[in-house]
């Protein structure tokens, strides 16, 4: 009995180990902090364990482990009595070495709205097409596309020189 | 393709062009232009989003999940057993029933995957089940963003699950079951309520009472 839970356990570790950093960068661009980031992925993780029997399909794990983390998110948001995205400095160290750039690019998704962060998120860092973000979120893919473009442009707005966006809102 | 909906495709997902896309960048030298630098925007903005994360932050988040076998395994075990009882108490006094309590389950552990793994359903065919079941589902229920039908409690059940002024809530119409009573519980942060309609029953799933008694309140308006 105790072989069988251990190997489930190794099987499961090693399933979500490939994507506990990534679930980790998405929990902490939801709620922009740090703790409360590594409470929700050991959270989903958690879960996860528990509903892991259930689990019919091996090529989901990835979609099933970001859908729990935004569930809980979304719960913890609610018991916190916070919106989802709340803006608040970021405190993670910046990853290009620019911190100037790296602010910049903060600043912007924090100006997003959250349905467009949410889906440019699980696509950026998730790797996830548009038709299973729609899946994920309960929506269609032509309204997580309209999303993805209004957050991709909003950002080209706040980071790309005056003269390209003037050339693209152009064409 | 035009230059309009090549650039819709470039900023809805500019990593997964169509050869249709790639053909007109080919053809177009502004819309190769816009692609190359979507590319790079995308490229900063993953290196940011990216930002470094310690192996010993990973392998503690893991390391929680489920505890492991140890020297000290009959205290840990005497003290699950003792939690157990303690958990058993708590619900026997709750009168949390275990129809209701799987609805949250549901909620907790299976829905995601239920809405993964369904196929289109046809809101035609939800509407003559809650016709069946005597119940409506009008407007101010809130925007439903799902539909489907999945296994629940041994039989199929149709699931909604809608946004609600109150939070998101799930609905599961149950046409098969009858139930004496109204059922409830209530764990992790959200309610159940199995409420006996002519048909079957309907199980809803919300965060707070409120939010029940008002998804109740309208099933019942019709």
């Amino acid at each position: 009995m105790h072989m069988l839970l251990e190997r489930r356990q190794a099987v499961f570790g090693s399933s979500v180990r490939a994507h506990a950093e990534d679930l980790y960068r998405y929990a902490f661009w939801l709620c922009r902090d740090r703790w409360r980031a590594e409470d929700l992925v050991q959270e989903t993780l958690a879960r996860a364990w528990r509903g892991w029997a259930g689990l019919r399909e091996a090529g989901a794990v990835k979609s099933w482990l970001y859908t729990i983390l935004y569930h809980e998110f979304a719960r913890d948001a609610e018991k916190l009595k916070l919106e989802p995205g709340v803006p608040e400095e970021p405190e993670e160290p910046h990853a290009s070495g620019d911190p100037a750039l790296g602010l910049d690019v903060k600043r912007a998704l924090g100006h997003l709205n959250d349905e467009s962060r949410h889906a440019l998120l699980l696509q950026v860092l998730g790797g996830f097409s548009c038709t299973e973000i729609a899946q994920m979120l309960g929506s269609t893919e032509g309204a997580v596309m309209t999303r993805l473009s209004r957050a991709r442009q909003a950002l080209r707005r706040a980071l790309e020189p005056a003269d390209f966006n003037k050339e693209a809102k152009e064409a | 393709m035009s230059c309009l909906e090549f650039r819709r495709a470039v900023t809805a997902d500019p990593r997964r062009l169509g050869r249709e896309a790639h053909a007109h960048a080919e053809s177009c030298a502004a819309c190769r232009e816009v692609l190359s630098r979507t590319l790079e925007l995308e490229a900063r903005l993953e290196t940011e989003l990216r930002f470094p994360v310690g192996a010993e932050l990973v392998t503690r988040m893991l390391q929680r999940i489920a505890p492991r076998r140890s020297p000290v395994r009959w205290y840990a075990l005497a003290a699950s057993l003792l939690a157990a009882v303690a958990v058993a108490a708590s619900v026997a006094l709750l009168r949390d029933d275990p129809l209701a309590r799987a609805g949250i389950d549901f909620v907790l552990y299976e829905e995601a995957q239920a809405i993964i793994d369904a196929k289109p359903a046809d809101a035609a065919v939800l509407r003559r089940v809650a016709t069946g079941l005597g119940v409506t589902l009008p407007g101010q229920l809130g925007e439903i963003r799902y539909i489907g039908t999945c296994p629940f409690a041994g039989a199929t059940a149709h699931h909604v699950v809608v946004k609600t002024p109150l939070g998101k809530s799930t609905l599961l119409l149950l046409p098969e079951r009858s139930l004496a009573s109204r059922l409830a519980a209530s764990a992790n942060g959200l309610r159940a309520a199995i409420v006996p309609v002519r048909g079957g029953a309907v199980a809803i799933v919300s965060p707070s009472a409120r939010g029940i008694a008002r998804i109740e309140a309208l099933l019942k308006s019709g």
